[in-house]
């Protein structure tokens, strides 16, 4: 375990066991025997080390995802898939985090929260964007220019829909996170993929142009 | 995939449904008060068709836990004309399927590893699709396995389904809500039981080891190791099923031998075991070449109570329809007769239940019985067809019947159907206390 490491999971340990923020960084160095110094060398704020905790999330989730023997083998919507249900395994571990921050997302505002969740939001759509590629070249993401950009935006709501239906998800064993996972992801490619929309845009397009 | 998209999932979107069919229902009294108005000689039956056509409708579109609640009833109160209860069974629950990374999660999650760690091979795509979950094919060891994988959140889905479909229950079959809840619970318990394959591989196991005396009958091996609450492991049973087998033209010996074995099968069970495999679905059963049959699908299994094993069996004896005091007691006790019965009432349904046992019983007054007889069948289809018209049955505010019918009968109506097609000739073995004396004198 690095330090960053060691920091973090201190971190979430002292946030569960107080149930509140450490109220100087130089108290909680001190709980951790470290210097302050040594703290700033890695984060620079607890906001920024909570935003570390959301991104670590999701780089383990990614990897984790992309270790299974059989993603290399899954279409771009399974590989999806597969991530959400990867990620949700990931947040299961670390629930009574997940529900703090929430708590406390709900005090601070939204602006915070935008803030925590940024590193996270990056990674993320830069992980979308790289499926979106991969899908234009199996055929799964119909060509549409300009929508196309948005598309790694809306999933980013996906994933925050995700997340927030799992929070509020009482079913056992949150089957029902498993079922809202599917349906979100099926209907987005389903939406994406060539439809009748585009034959009938294309069909616009081209009366368009041929008028007399 | 194209399929699918028209079946509406969520419960909002069932929820619409249904109000959209409550509109339609409220439109079809406003149609038959106009029309009454109008025409005086407008009649309630053409309210009835108009209903039952909405709701056949949107129950069709529906699917799921609602579909067979209402498939259920139907059979069971003879209420919905023949034609829509054909219509019913047809339909099957449909899904869509669980997407790969789902089904790997629910092994990981259930028994720790992926299934391809746990099996030698395992085909991704399913095979098809069982009521509430779908089935893969997975070898080990050399062995050719079936493993059915529950889809998510079947059993919470179920309350919700049967909640929803109450409203429209109370107004089609016109029963008070307390006698409804006593069906419903029924239906409930046996739709939740459904959901827990442990309980399954359990029954399915005891079941398996009762029977293996009766000759021609395969079980599959079950797998506890290999399952979970949402995942079943058993042995991949080869064979067709019903209509595919009769497609090859089997020969009469076969076909008997085949019959032959269902009756003895659910014979034990109901006599001896006094627990049922309750759900004869042409899909349930494996026919083979050889005369064997393969049972499969142990979800639903009703335990048959005593008390209404006692009464309900000792109407299949010709012999007690023709004690008349006997007849009442049992009618009493298996609340086909309430005591809010007027002395007309009372009369007319006994006469109506008794004509209705007499029919459904023929086979157990015989040594053996051709099922291929469709005389009989559409005797009882005629029969059925009258029940429907009948109007103090209609306008009966009380549910005449126990709960414990519903999956009797249904499992009566499965078999019979299936040896009907099967065109069987059955020696239809049964206990010595239900045989007539008027059988037993002649050997």
């Amino acid at each position: 375990m690095d330090k960053a490491d060691s920091i973090r999971s201190a971190y979430i340990d002292y946030l569960l066991t107080n149930g509140h923020r450490p109220a100087s960084v130089f108290l909680f160095a001190k709980k951790l025997k470290l210097t302050e110094v040594a703290f700033y060398e890695q984060f620079n704020s607890f906001e920024q080390l909570e935003s570390a905790i959301w991104l670590q999330f999701f780089e383990q989730a990614r990897s984790t995802a992309e270790a299974e023997a059989l993603y290399a083998q899954y279409s771009v919507r399974e590989k999806l898939l597969s991530f959400y249900y990867t990620w949700i395994e990931v947040l299961k571990a670390n629930r009574s985090f997940v529900l703090m921050t929430q708590a406390q997302v709900r005090q601070t505002g939204l602006r915070q929260a935008r803030r925590i969740g940024a590193a996270f939001r990056r990674s993320f759509e830069n992980y979308v964007t790289d499926l979106l590629l991969e899908g234009r070249e199996s055929k799964e993401v119909a060509q549409r220019p300009f929508v196309i950009d948005r598309y790694p935006a809306l999933f980013f709501g996906q994933a925050l829909f995700v997340l927030n239906f799992w929070i509020n998800d009482t079913s056992k064993g949150f089957e029902k996170t498993d079922s809202a996972i599917e349906k979100a992801v099926n209907t987005s490619f389903d939406l994406i993929g060539t439809s009748a929309l585009d034959s009938v845009l294309d069909f616009a397009k081209f009366i368009y142009q041929n008028r007399p | 995939m194209k399929q699918q998209e028209s079946i509406p999932t969520s419960k909002v979107a069932r929820a619409t449904r249904f109000m959209k069919t409550g509109v339609k229902i409220g439109g079809n009294y406003l149609k038959y008060n106009v029309k009454k108005f109008v025409d005086p000689s407008t009649t309630r039956e053409e309210l009835h068709n108009d209903n039952a056509e909405d709701i056949y409708e949107s129950l069709s579109e529906l699917k799921g836990s609602a579909l067979k609640v209402a498939q259920m009833m139907s059979m069971d109160k003879n209420l919905l004309p023949r034609a829509y209860v054909d219509r019913f069974q047809m339909s099957q629950y449909s899904a869509p399927p669980l997407s790969a990374p789902l089904v790997v999660r629910t092994f990981r999650q259930a028994l720790g590893k992926s299934p391809l760690e746990l099996f030698d091979t395992f085909l991704m795509e399913a095979q098809n699709a069982a009521s509430i979950g779908q089935v893969h094919l997975a070898t080990k060891n050399g062995r050719k396995l079936a493993v059915k994988v529950q889809y998510p959140g079947v059993a919470d889905s179920i309350s919700s389904d049967l909640r929803m479909v109450r409203p429209m229950a109370v107004a089609l079959f016109q029963l008070n809500e307390k006698d409804l809840d006593r069906y419903m619970g029924e239906v409930e318990l046996r739709l939740l039981e459904e959901t827990d394959y442990t309980l399954e591989l359990r029954r399915g196991q005891e079941i398996a080891e009762a029977c293996s005396f009766i000759p021609n009958l395969v079980f599959p091996r079950y797998y506890s190791d290999l399952s979970a609450r949402r995942i079943l492991t058993m042995d991949w049973l080869e064979g067709l099923h019903l209509r595919e087998f009769l497609a090859t033209n089997p020969s009469q010996e076969v076909r008997n031998q085949i019959g032959q074995a269902m009756w003895d099968f659910y014979d034990f069970q109901i006599h001896t075991l006094r627990q049922v495999h309750a759900d004869p679905h042409p899909g349930n059963f494996m026919l083979r070449p050889d005369g064997t049959l393969g049972v499969i699908d142990f979800g639903c299994v009703k335990v048959i109570p005593e008390g209404y094993y006692e009464n309900y069996f000792a109407l299949l004896n010709p012999d007690t329809l023709e004690v008349e005091e006997r007849v009442e007691e049992i009618f009493y006790n298996l609340e086909f007769i309430v005591p809010d019965d007027s002395a007309r009432d009372k009369a007319f349904f006994r006469d109506l239940f008794v004509r209705m046992i007499q029919l459904l019983a023929k086979p157990f007054a015989v040594d053996a019985f051709d099922f291929g007889n469709n005389a009989y069948f559409e005797e009882v289809y005629a029969l059925a067809d009258e029940l429907t018209k009948v109007e103090e049955l209609k306008n009966s505010k009380v549910a005449r019947g126990s709960q414990h019918g519903l999956y009797v009968n249904r499992t009566y109506f499965g078999l019979y159907s299936i040896l009907n097609e099967l065109r069987a000739e059955v020696t239809t073995t049964k206990p010595a206390w239900l045989t007539s004396r008027s059988l037993t004198a002649t050997v």
